[in-house]
């Protein structure tokens, strides 16, 4: 069993005692001489995080097809497992709504911040900019305001409220909706009458408000941290629903660093329609903008430079 | 057999038909016997792998040695999913036994197949290859399994459609048979999904007993039920990671009944 193939290679983390388990896409114009180790010096590297508890290939394997490409444009891609998911070693709660909580405390994000570390230590990286989507947004929010690593964010459908287990005449309507005409005019009611409640409430927060995840947000947002926002469409959107971005956008000084893109005709996977092509363009836009990958030339005369100063050494050494 | 504090696990990927399959071996130091666990279909293998994960590690605990794989174009193997056939995935399982035999030709090779994976491994176990087959919900042919992710993907489809935009399932089935269909992210052709009404299961037996396919060995089909539905994302479920262990002790312990009886009859 090979651990490495000409574009990819397993790599394994150790944090706090247990193996995190990842994909490296090698930078595919240095591919003879990453072969022989860890050589990405100087570039920004893009680490991609698990979807909620799905696998790091996430839906459609769209993960894996996002990561081959920044590779191939000359970013470095790591996909890893956090703790429990994946293949990485670990355990994560029976329900999903525990999983939630945990990710919507930030109980990732020491993980993800050392991850962050250890890759750009050994893959002689700039930084990272983290690709997080839905809960793997959350945690990049959390981890990228505790982190010198993480030099910008990816977020595709973040959410800023807390989950909550259903209300029991949402569970009602949930259950009689599909059966009878009537619970389906007293859905609409309830989400009128919700409608209501959020516009008598104007800018204020919903009481479900992730408040300590907008924190971190507001601290990224100040100190300039680039982000690009992808959102997609909902299916069937409620009128009223708090509009975060919008909120946070008035809210925080240093939104000029924040784009926010919608993309048309895909879904929350982003692996409908044209949404995985569509993410990939605007991101790489958005990348040599913010990170533009650094010409051969400038690298080679850099190694050139290095490797003088080696040879410096071994001869004062020697 | 005794329950051991912590497997090998290696990652890695193994060259078969000019791709790369990425497989994870559940290491053990002194197996009494392997397994080669071949996981569900394409999108469903997102939704089932902590619980797969799990049963690897629950068996190499217990001193079985599990190789669990990506399907070709498939996860994290290489290979382009469109042009893959029943045939492919067959060939794979094929390789990897193979594989997985010449670590140490004198053990007993267990194959446990996981939805369309239990299609695969029986084929598999027809030809001749392994001592034990375990099928965890079984279909009776691939078309079973490639309905119901179609189902689904129709579900999210409506779900962002009104009244007439809505097309009914006759419409989509009809479409994926002249022209190739995005499914949950994987590109279907018409070819897999004329191909799979005949890719049928060899075996003939009931659920949750033992059954004998031609003499070749013990099979052990089950059914699962609500309580391992993460397994099977088409049951519905509400719980990522549920508490499988009665499942897994009841399988581990026909296995271990099964390589007792190997062992009796070859002394």
């Amino acid at each position: 069993m090979k651990g490495a193939i000409e574009t990819r290679e397993v790599i394994t983390v150790a944090d706090r005692g247990i193996s995190l388990r990842g994909t490296y896409h090698k930078v595919q114009e240095d591919i003879s001489s990453s072969l022989l180790g860890p050589n990405e010096r100087d570039h920004i590297g893009m680490l991609f995080l698990n979807p909620g508890f799905l696998p790091r290939a996430a839906d459609g394997d769209s993960a894996i097809y996002w990561a081959e490409s920044f590779a191939k444009a000359g970013y470095p891609s790591f996909r890893f497992d956090l703790p429990g998911l994946g293949d990485s070693d670990g355990d994560v709660p029976v329900e999903m709504i525990d999983f939630a909580h945990l990710v919507n405390t930030g109980h990732y994000a020491p993980t993800l911040s050392a991850l962050a570390k250890s890759i750009t230590k050994r893959f002689n990286l700039l930084g990272v900019v983290v690709v997080g989507h839905c809960a793997g947004a959350v945690s990049a929010i959390y981890a990228a305001a505790a982190s010198n690593e993480i030099k910008g964010l990816v977020l595709l459908d973040p959410y800023f409220h807390l989950a909550r287990k259903s209300t029991t005449i949402r569970k009602t309507l949930r259950f009689w909706v599909p059966r009878y005409r009537l619970a389906g005019h007293l859905s609409d009611i309830y989400d009128r009458l919700k409608y209501y409640r959020l516009l008598l409430a104007g800018h204020r927060l919903p009481n479900n408000a992730n408040v300590s995840l907008i924190r971190c947000w507001n601290q990224l947002a100040s100190a300039g941290l680039p982000t690009i926002i992808f959102t997609a469409p909902k299916p069937k959107p409620k009128e009223g629903e708090f509009d975060y971005f919008r909120y946070l956008n008035l809210k925080s000084d240093g939104s000029r660093h924040v784009v926010v893109k919608h993309i048309e005709g895909t879904n929350h996977s982003f692996v409908k329609g044209t949404g995985k092509q569509a993410f990939l363009k605007h991101t790489e836009q958005w990348l040599s903008n913010c990170f533009p990958p650094r010409p051969r030339t400038d690298i080679d005369s850099s190694d050139h430079q290095r490797s003088n100063i080696a040879e410096m050494n071994a001869t004062a050494n020697s | 057999m005794g329950i051991m504090e912590k497997s090998l696990e290696t990652a890695g990927y193994l060259e078969h038909s000019g791709a790369h399959l990425y497989s994870v071996l559940h290491g053990v130091s002194d197996p009494l016997a392997r397994v080669l666990l071949v996981g569900p279909f394409a999108s469903e293998r997102h939704f089932s792998y902590i619980p797969w994960v799990r049963w690897a590690r629950f068996l190499a605990a217990r001193r079985i040695e599990a190789l669990r794989y990506d399907y070709r174009g498939v996860g994290e193997s290489t290979g382009v999913f469109e042009d893959m056939s029943f045939s492919s995935w067959d060939e794979d399982v094929r390789f990897l036994a193979d594989w997985l035999k010449t670590r140490s030709p004198s053990l007993p090779l267990i194959l446990h197949g996981l939805e369309l994976g239990a299609l695969l491994a029986s084929k598999v176990f027809a030809a001749g290859v392994g001592d034990a087959l375990v099928l965890w919900a079984a279909p009776t042919n691939a078309n079973e399994v490639l309905r119901v992710g179609l189902l689904r993907h129709i579900a999210v489809d409506h779900a962002f459609r009104y009244g007439n935009e809505r097309k009914p399932v006759a419409d989509y089935v009809r479409r994926l048979e002249t022209e190739p269909l995005q499914v949950n992210g994987y590109q279907w052709t018409s070819r897999l999904w004329r191909e799979s009404f005949k890719f049928e299961m060899p075996l003939n037996g009931g659920d949750d007993h033992d059954v004998t396919l031609r003499g070749e060995g013990p099979v052990r089909p089950v059914k699962l039920d609500k309580t391992a539905a993460a397994l099977v994302r088409g049951s519905g479920y509400a719980s990522i990671n549920p508490d499988l262990g009665r499942l897994f002790r009841e399988n581990f312990e026909w296995i271990n009944k099964a390589l007792t009886e190997r062992a009796r009859r070859q002394s």
